[in-house]
């Protein structure tokens, strides 16, 4: 008998309800207001990137999936499974798992459950996520909460995944992270590691560093710069990448930002570094449609996740009509 | 006990909606590195997990279609990705997730009740004992009656299981016969049913008897070296061991060839002076020709009238005192004879002037089928006797494990069909009495496409073909045929054969309705099948099998005519001295030159055929004795052929 199953015989309301939000990933902390310090030239410029082969690397990417598996009054009860994996590229190009680990658990407002709904729940489930809430929220506040835990779960597993990782890299070996580097230190300050940020929320310019920031031509990398404040709790270097050209697209189509150890190296092999990921857009992650930014191995990395996720929390294709029959 | 080590799953079953697991075909996927291939067997054991209870349920199957693909979502993709530059695309850094995705079809499923869709298991390389179980070998291997017949090696994966065929389905009775389909020059079907029939001899079960084989050679020297050892590499003896026959040629080999039309020089390309001597005479006589009269006649001279002629001839006039009513009295039993029974038949008509009609049968049907067995000693000179005795195959006398080649290539092809109407006729009837001296023999004819087209006319043959492989596994008369194109060879005749084996196969060939079963991956490993490789329909194998088969270990007919090449016709004189030197070796040359220097041919040929047949302990003496009696009692011959008659109508006979 599965936890959630208790918990209905415990008197708890069945329900399958996968949120919109359940099935991705956000850079939240991407959205802060942060600032930045130019800490290559003094103002914004942009250089053309030649391709270089690629070093030896490691990819690193984590999954989240959630549903509202049953409902105490108007409280929900949220089965969350939180997985990330590192795959190592090979001598014959190949990705293969190196590390990876998941954790599947429950969430919910504990306090506000009714005992036996609770009980229920604490002798089935061998690890449940307390969110407090005070009395007469909204479940749909409920909903945030068990979001933000999920994710901050995730972010959890993959910091820990990237710093074993990193213990074991090889001398020439590149640890690459879906996402920021900033979110650990040890990750922020590994000589060989590099956050890759697909969506850009954070605005760390104005004016027309901005302009020129976000207009960089395809095969073209910015000036590095520090960021500072907002997401950025540990020191980390970065610059924008355009993978592909933009025009006739959108304004981040094939816009990468990349983050690095805060040293002066980064800077000398700023261009280095961004002719390697620019060889990473092929192959294309299609269909992943936002395969313009998408690097293919953090693809490959998702698409080993997804496929050992369980089935169950997958959004199902079938319509929410009332069920029929016994 | 010797403990196995658990074997490593090499696979897995997956199904989905668009296509699911179901009782007869299941698809898995592999590593893209991996050993097997079109037609390997494989094993799917349910797997057991967590919480899983697994029913126990083992599923066999052999693989019949294979797909790659990556997750490209489509083409135009890696061609952005490479900027349509070929040479980048090799040079992406990271290789693309791709599938090794395979379709199997079910052998068997043990339990075999409920049939159920194949489970979602790991797929394992079958081993030996899995190879058996799959192909339902074990009820046949293992019996307290073993009917075991190896046909060659199953091999996948580094695996070697020998592949066996149930006598009681290969020589009947429950089913019989063997058609093999490939394209000529690959020397794979003649090869094939000569591994084959070495097989049948070393492990013909006893509880059924002895067996033999009467092999036609209709094309060049094929069958003419069974007898001789041919090369095999290492391999090809350890193949042998590991099938338990001898790599070793046939014990027992009796060939048969017509003399050529100097009746004294063989018709066969084993003429040479070390092998020739092992070839037996193949010459018949009226005796033995009347009763297949009717492979003489084609389409449009079979008629009431010439049947009820020639059923008069063998009922009232062959081989029997007959007088024709115009004071002449007649005993047929040569085609001499009966060339004087019609001219006396003729002439007395003509000379006491009574009507066209002798004994209720007109004139031109009496014509018509003198002709047609007249002209038989013509176009069949040195097969058909006009005069003489007839030197045959030793009816009743059959050898176990012996194979009895006749040599009808150089024959004309309606000696040819002679040759097969009556050989196949006289074996049934023998083993219809039980008195062939064998329980069971395997009749191979190749070039079925000649002898039993799918749409030619009704030939005598081709009715012979299809009694056998309707009738024949009654009897144990086997038929293993060989064709180039299964397609075009009469349907029932292919139908019947129990087990089909099929070489490197022509694609135009495959196109046709008869190769629909198969799948294209099938279709394209028989297309560019190895010499040596075969795959074989039988029917205790639900589904098609490779097999691999060791080189017979005979010399193949075009090595032998290097090693052995066919010696020129001899001289008259000297042709008959060797042969009379064969049947003794005391007597000299020159003495038998002496002795026919003043006789004519025919006289020397009757003589010669009466030695043959009587085997006499003084060769000599009874040479001479038949020569000197029979050619002061028979007049001088003035024609050699058939003389026209004098046309009565516009009639063609």
């Amino acid at each position: 008998m599965t936890w959630w199953d208790a918990l209905v015989r415990a008197g708890a309301v069945p329900a399958a309800y996968v949120p919109p939000a359940s099935m991705g990933r956000t850079d939240a902390d991407d959205y802060a207001e942060p600032g930045a310090d130019l800490v290559e030239g003094d103002a914004m410029e942009t250089f053309a990137v030649l391709r270089r082969p690629s070093p030896p690397a490691c990819f690193l990417d984590g999954i989240e999936h959630w549903k509202v598996v049953g409902y105490d009054g108007v409280l929900p009860v949220v089965r969350a499974y939180v997985a990330a994996a590192v795959r190592r590229r090979g001598p014959d190009r190949r990705l293969r798992t190196a590390f990876e680990a998941s954790r599947e658990f429950a969430i919910a407002p504990l306090a506000g459950l009714a005992p036996e709904r609770r009980r229920a729940l604490e002798e089935h489930c061998p690890d449940v996520v307390d969110i407090s809430i005070e009395e007469g929220t909204q479940p749909g506040r409920v909903l945030e909460l068990a979001r933000r835990a999920v994710d901050s779960a995730r972010q959890a597993l993959e910091r820990a995944l990237a710093e074993r990782a990193l213990a074991r890299l090889g001398e020439t070996e590149w640890l690459v992270v879906d996402g920021l580097l900033s979110v650990s230190g040890k990750l922020a300050g590994h000589p060989r590691a590099l956050g890759v940020i697909k969506s850009h929320g954070a605005q760390f310019f104005s004016g027309a560093d901005l302009e020129r920031a976000l207009t960089v031509p395809a095969d073209t990398r910015t000036s590095v710069f520090r960021a500072r404040g907002g997401h950025a709790r540990n020191e980390v270097y970065s610059w924008y990448l355009r993978l592909w050209p933009w025009e006739g697209n959108d304004l981040l189509y094939g816009l990468l930002r990349i983050e690095a150890r805060a040293d002066d190296a980064t800077i000398a092999n700023a261009g280095a570094t961004s002719g390697w990921l620019l060889a990473e857009r092929a192959p294309i992650a299609t269909p992943d449609m936002r395969w313009d930014r998408l690097l293919y191995p953090i693809h490959d990395v998702e698409t080993y996740l997804k496929a050992r996720a369980p089935r169950d929390l997958s959004a199902s294709r079938t319509s929410r009509l009332p069920r029929t029959g016994t | 006990m010797i403990a196995r080590p658990d074997p490593v799953a090499i696979g897995r079953v997956v199904a989905t909606e668009l296509k699911p697991s179901t009782p007869h075909q299941f698809h898995f996927w592999t590593a893209n590195e991996t050993s097997i291939g079109i037609g390997a067997i494989v094993r799917v054991g349910e797997s057991v997990g967590r919480g899983d209870v697994g029913s126990g349920r083992v599923v066999y199957g052999v693989v019949t279609d294979g797909f790659a693909y990556s997750d490209l979502a489509t083409p135009l993709h890696d061609v952005i990705g490479a900027e349509g530059d070929p040479a980048r695309a090799a040079e992406s850094p990271t290789v693309r997730q791709e599938i090794r995705y395979w379709t199997a079809a079910v052998l068997r499923q043990v339990p075999e009740e409920p049939l159920q869709p194949v489970p979602l298991g790991q797929v394992f390389v079958a081993s030996d004992t899995d190879v058996a179980q799959a192909l339902r070998m074990d009820a046949y291997l293992h019996s307290a009656t073993p009917t075991a017949i190896p046909i060659g090696l199953y091999t996948s994966g580094g695996l070697e299981a020998p592949v066996y065929l149930d006598a009681d389905f290969l020589l009947g009775p429950e089913a019989a016969h063997l058609n093999i389909s490939g394209v000529s020059g690959l020397a794979t079907k003649t090869s094939a049913v000569e591994f084959l029939l070495a097989s049948i001899f070393r492990h013909f079960p006893a509880h059924k008897g002895k067996v033999a084989a009467v092999c036609f050679n209709v094309k060049g020297p094929d069958l003419c070296f069974l007898d001789q050892p041919g090369e095999l590499s290492d391999e090809d003896r350890r193949r042998y061991d590991l099938l338990d026959v001898p790599a070793a040629p046939f014990e027992r080999v009796h060939y048969f060839a017509p003399l050529k039309a100097d009746g004294v020089n063989l018709n066969t390309l084993r003429t040479h002076p070390e092998l020739v001597d092992d070839v037996t005479p193949l010459t018949w006589g009226l005796q033995e020709v009347v009763d297949f009269a009717e492979v003489l006649l084609n389409r449009d001279d079979i008629d009431a009238k010439a049947d009820a002629f020639i059923d008069y001839l063998r009922d009232r006039v062959l081989a029997r005192s007959f007088d024709d009513g115009f004071g002449n009295s007649h005993n047929v039993t040569t085609f001499a004879d009966l060339e004087r029974f019609f001219r006396g038949v003729f002439d007395g008509l003509e000379t006491s002037g009574r009507s066209d009609t002798w004994r209720t049968h007109h004139i031109a049907t009496m014509r018509k089928v003198r002709n047609r067995l007249l002209n038989i000693s013509t176009r069949c000179k040195g097969l058909v006797t006009d005069d003489g005795p007839a030197s045959d195959l030793p009816w009743g006398a059959f050898e176990n494990r012996a194979v009895y080649v006749i040599d009808v290539a150089n024959v004309d092809p309606l000696g040819q069909d002679l040759v097969f109407a009556r050989a196949v006729s006289k074996l049934r009837e023998h083993l219809e009495r039980r008195d062939l001296g064998v329980d069971a023999v395997v009749v191979f004819v190749d070039e079925l496409n000649k002898y039993a087209p799918g749409d030619g006319p009704e030939t005598y043959v081709k009715k012979m073909l299809l009694d056998i492989s309707e009738r024949g596994r009654y009897l144990g008369l086997v038929l293993f045929s060989a064709e180039q194109f299964r397609s075009q060879v009469h349907r029932r005749v292919v139908g019947n054969a129990g087990t089909q084996v099929f070489g490197r196969m022509d694609m135009d060939e495959l196109a046709t309705p008869g190769y629909q079963v198969l799948s294209p991956a099938t279709k394209i490993k028989l297309a560019t099948l190895p010499v040596g490789e075969l795959m074989v329909r039988h029917p205790h194998f639900t589904q098609p099998i490779f097999v691999r088969f060791p080189k017979p270990p005979v010399l193949r007919g075009r090595d032998g005519m290097g090693r052995f090449p066919a010696a020129v016709d001899l001289p008259f004189e000297d042709a008959v001295a060797r042969q009379l030197v064969h049947m003794d070796r005391r007597i000299r040359p020159n003495q038998v030159k002496d002795l026919i220097a003043d006789r004519t041919e025919e006289d020397v040929r009757r003589a010669l055929a009466a030695v043959r047949q009587k085997r006499p302990e003084d060769v000599l003496a009874h040479f001479r004795k038949m020569l000197g009696g029979r050619v002061a009692s028979d007049a001088p011959r003035e024609r050699q052929v058939v003389p026209p008659l004098n046309p009565i109508s516009d009639e063609p006979y």
